[in-house]
């Protein structure tokens, strides 16, 4: 049984805008292992971001605030840190890759200065020391004659290479965590099997746990142990990969993987999920899902299911799963 | 540190959104105050009197601007001792009353930046879109006569046409806009040359549509925001740009009443009656700030990234 | 075999590299070397690749938003380059349309829908505002959208609902031919299958050709008829869709297709071994000699850096452009 480094409970976090309260995420429970990777699935504005960045306490202040629940890292409850405290811990025990490789670097600045900052700040360590880290970080992501590419700037990169600057960032302290968000979406087909293959071998060397966000079941199948499926601020069922694609019970779940078009399968007609997500500013009592789910009853649109485990771990909120 | 998970029932909406009432108040101000200030300009400008009925005798302005009375003259505001009760704000050198000028010349004042925004902003979209639309060299062509109409001296532009035709209400209308037209120019094509590379424009092409249709219909209602912004800040400008040319004196030309004459006639006096340039130079001060405001709030109003929250 | 209705002939689209201050030519961005290709009514045929592989480049070219520098696009049969501006607006631009791939920037933000869908026929029809509207409501209805969505602005529309009326908007002259540049990939999953869906049950109703652009092969699997893999642009490989899902030849193909095969690492076998390519596309200003694939591929050999290998029939309905398939 290895070391559970990340225990997230009952986190509610919610936006405050002059239509109402957001309630982006509302009431999540997950936990990520040391050499592990927990997928979180979901669609756009399921809040599968919002809990990525309430881990790190970064929500867009003031109308973002973690209005619930727990966030234990590492045996302590990161929630009850100050913000200088909250500091040491961003980029040291954990750190995040963001989605755009694009944007996510300062373009005036050369890679190993932008790599070398987060050293800096971390680990004191001198100049010297700071560069054989750098050249460290860059070469735990593979990044071909990293002495002279800490040199380069940005935009003489191309873009998986810069994805791979931006993990050597992430990684360039050697963090339990990493949250990764959406990291491939922005690549190639091909870049993005390597970017994949990169780093089930950097967990594999550095113990790293990483939560991996995205809304890519093909990326899922690839990468994560386990996976948590979210649909409007909720997790509605947590399971391992391979029970989550054979044997999935919650029916948005189920609806999810079968929308997704396969490669295998051919000429079949798409099943499609009608309708939309509920709005956030106005959840319904019930399930969230009971607008859209083919299985609903009455006691769907009523009461909201709990949280059931069926065993191995794998949760499902559902009225229909006993 | 717990209060970072507060007790959700104890706390108002305000209190998360982190906008205190102060803040609230003041934001409110910065708009009231302004279109408070600008209404009224306006009103005074439409009637000052009521000549455009033909009833000249009637109006807002308690006496007849041009007409002089030297026993009153360098009479000071009412509220000072040596006032009249008649002469609210004084009289000037002439024994003119300067409430009734300042009213008077918010009509010259605001009528000539008006008609020189109007003008300019007309003239800047057009160039701006074709030039942003079309571009290549043409583009590269009008960017330079750009240029060199930002760069080139306003003011000595002024003196050569006031010398040439002289001065007068219309020579300021031409002087403010000979070169204004260049600021939207310049804004309009940046937004024209963003807004032809989007899809839509694209779209529109694979449609059909005609360069002239695209640059009206899909270009111009895109620009309109930033055009808005600068047209409102501009009034400002343009306020100041007048009272400059009236004030050495190649503007509106005596007897009219125009707030930069006005100032630039009680120079001489200010010593013994400084009210004479004061009066106008509030009127001008009011105008240009609040137009300021205005804009800096419309901008906040357009765009959406800050509309939030 | 259906009939042809658009070919593309060795097509080819360079770009000048310019330098300094007199725009002096100092290479050529080759987007586009020599692609031929054909698109039947009725049928649809994708073009695969990566960004930068030259697909958006072909879609513009087609929809006459960018110039050929060689080649011929050959409509019914007749070059495109003898049509007179005039025929071009009245027989060529009404009957190809396009459907762009992200919902949030096609539409003019300050037009309504129905103005956004009428605007074709507005612009190449001579029917009143009456006839408009009407069929207007007529298409919003086809894409399954209600007439209260009509008055609405684009921005009051989620990116599924966007893509509708995107589609609205090219079937509204009843082209012969769709152009779809990723008309799926910035939708949400749950969403992708509605507006597929969709596409594929209009191109029945009105026998539509469509020419896709897509990176993702699942999508395109489920799409089309034909497909056309490229690279740094290239046709690498062309045939029916079955075919090439079943039986695909070049390297380049079947990393593509192991990169988007969705298997669980333990049902990983022999068979279905993931195949991970080194290395990241070149640029197009300077492609590879050879073949220009070689420099990542995994059974590169010596003749591929050298010789530039031809584009070969394999089976009627399939070509390859590897040396390993004489």
């Amino acid at each position: 049984m290895s070391r559970t480094i990340l225990q997230v409970e009952d986190l509610h976090t919610s936006f405050y805008t002059r239509a109402g309260e957001v309630k982006a995420v509302d009431g999540v429970s997950f936990h990520v292992d040391e050499k592990e990777t927990f997928g979180l699935v979901g669609e756009s504005a399921c809040g599968k971001t919002v809990t990525g960045l309430s881990l790190l306490r970064l929500l867009p202040e003031p109308a973002g605030r973690i209005v619930g629940g727990k966030i234990i890292l590492n045996g302590r409850n990161i929630l009850e840190l100050s913000k200088k405290e909250m500091r040491a811990v961003r980029g040291k025990e954990i750190s995040m890759i963001l989605q755009d490789p694009m944007t996510s670097l300062n373009p005036v600045y050369t890679v190993g200065n932008q790599i070398a900052e987060s050293i800096k700040l971390h680990q004191g360590l001198r100049d010297e020391k700071v560069t054989d880290e750098v050249i460290s970080a860059l070469r735990l992501l593979k990044i071909p004659a990293p002495e002279s590419r800490i040199r380069d700037y940005p935009f003489q990169m191309s873009g998986g290479m810069r994805q791979r600057v931006v993990g050597a960032i992430a990684m360039s302290c050697r963090p339990n965590l990493l949250i990764a968000d959406e990291p491939t979406t922005a690549l190639d087909a091909t870049i993005q099997a390597q970017y994949i293959a990169l780093f089930q071998d950097i967990q594999r060397t550095t113990n790293v746990g990483i939560l991996f966000i995205t809304h890519d079941f093909g990326v899922v199948a690839k990468m994560c142990h386990r996976v948590g499926v979210m649909y409007a601020g909720r997790i509605v069922e947590t399971a391992t990969t391979s029970k989550i694609f054979k044997d999935p019970r919650h029916p948005y779940t189920v609806a999810l993987i079968n929308s997704v078009p396969r490669l295998e399968e051919k000429n079949k007609r798409l099943f499609s999920i009608e309708g939309q997500p509920p709005s956030l500013l106005n959840l319904p009592p019930g399930c969230r899902f009971a607008a859209r789910c083919d299985k609903v009853m009455d006691k769907c649109r009523e009461q909201q299911p709990p949280e059931v485990d069926i065993g191995d771990g794998h949760l499902v909120s559902c009225w229909k799963v006993k | 540190m717990v209060s970072i998970i507060p007790n959700v029932k104890e706390k108002t909406r305000k209190q998360y959104t982190g906008v205190s009432r102060g803040t609230r108040i003041m934001k409110n101000l910065t708009l009231i105050l302004p279109v408070m200030v600008l209404t009224l300009m306006v009103i005074c400008a439409i009637f000052a009197n009521l000549s455009w009925l033909g009833l000249p005798q009637y109006g807002l302005a308690p006496h007849d601007p041009n007409k002089t009375a030297p026993r009153d003259k360098f009479l000071p505001p009412a509220f000072i001792e040596g006032g009249k009760s008649d002469y609210l704000l004084g009289t000037d050198k002439l024994g003119r009353d300067i409430l009734s000028r300042v009213i008077h010349g918010a009509r010259v004042s605001l009528s000539v930046s008006l008609l020189a925004i109007f003008i300019t902003a007309g003239v800047g979209t057009m160039l701006g879109i074709f030039s942003g639309y079309v571009g290549g060299r043409v583009d590269g062509f009008l960017m330079r006569i750009v240029d060199v109409a930002l760069s080139f001296p306003g003011l000595l532009l002024a003196m050569l046409l006031a010398v040439a035709v002289g001065p007068g209400f219309w020579t300021v209308v031409f002087a403010l806009s000979v070169l204004g037209w260049a600021f939207y120019a310049r804004l309009v094509r940046g937004e024209s040359l963003r807004i032809r590379q989007s899809d839509f424009v694209a779209q529109a092409r694979v449609n059909g549509a005609s360069p002239f249709r695209i640059m009206l219909r899909h270009i111009f209602p895109n620009v309109v925001n930033s055009l808005i912004v600068l047209m409102t800040l501009q009034v400002g400008m343009m306020i100041l740009s007048e009272a400059a040319l009236s004030y050495i004196g190649i503007g509106i030309t005596a007897p009219q009443a125009s707030w930069g004459s006005m100032v630039s006639d009680g120079r001489a006096e200010l010593d013994r009656a400084w009210w004479i340039s004061t009066f106008p130079g509030v009127a001008i001060g009011l105008v240009v700030m609040s137009g300021n405001f205005l804009g800096d709030w419309i901008r906040d109003k357009l765009d959406p990234r800050l509309r939030q929250v | 075999m259906a009939e042809v209705l658009l070919e593309g002939q060795n097509l080819t689209k360079h770009y000048p590299v310019t330098k300094g201050l007199l725009q002096k030519t100092v290479g050529w961005v080759r987007a586009i070397d020599g692609i031929s290709f054909t698109v039947e009514q009725g049928r649809t045929l994708s073009l695969v690749g990566e960004s930068g592989a030259g697909k958006t480049t072909t879609a513009k070219m087609i929809l006459l938003l960018e110039k050929l520098t060689s080649g011929k696009i050959l409509y019914k049969g007749e070059d495109l380059s003898k049509f007179s501006a005039a025929r071009i607006k009245s027989q060529y631009r009404p009957n190809v349309q396009s459907v762009q791939q992200n919902p949030w920037s096609s539409m003019n933000p300050r037009m309504r829908v129905r103005d956004i869908v009428g605007e074709p026929l507005v612009v190449n029809t001579k029917m009143t505002k009456q006839e408009i509207r009407e069929k207007v409501l007529e298409i919003l209805d086809d894409v399954g959208l209600k007439a209260e969505h009509a008055s609405l602005y684009p921005h009051e529309f989620s990116g599924g609902q966007r893509q509708r009326i995107a589609v609205a908007r090219a079937l509204a002259l009843n082209p012969n031919m769709v152009v779809l540049d990723e008309p799926v990939s910035a939708l949400d999953v749950s969403i992708r299958a509605q507006i597929m869906n969709l596409l594929k049950d209009l191109q029945e109703q009105h026998n539509l050709s469509y020419l896709v652009i897509a990176h993702n092969l699942a999508t395109v699997r489920y799409m089309s008829h034909t497909v056309a893999i490229m690279y740094l642009g290239e046709i690498v490989e062309y045939g029916e869709a079955e075919e090439i899902f079943q039986n695909p030849l070049h390297p380049y193909t079947k990393a593509l297709i192991s990169a988007s095969v969705l298997v669980l690492p333990e049902d990983e076998t022999e068979e279905i071994q993931q195949i991970i390519l080194k290395g990241e596309m070149p640029s197009p200003l300077n492609p590879p000699p050879g073949c220009r694939f070689h420099t990542r591929c995994n059974e590169a050999s010596a003749q591929c850096s050298e010789a530039v290998p031809e584009m070969r029939r394999v089976k009627e309905n399939h070509q390859v452009k590897c040396h390993h398939y004489v």
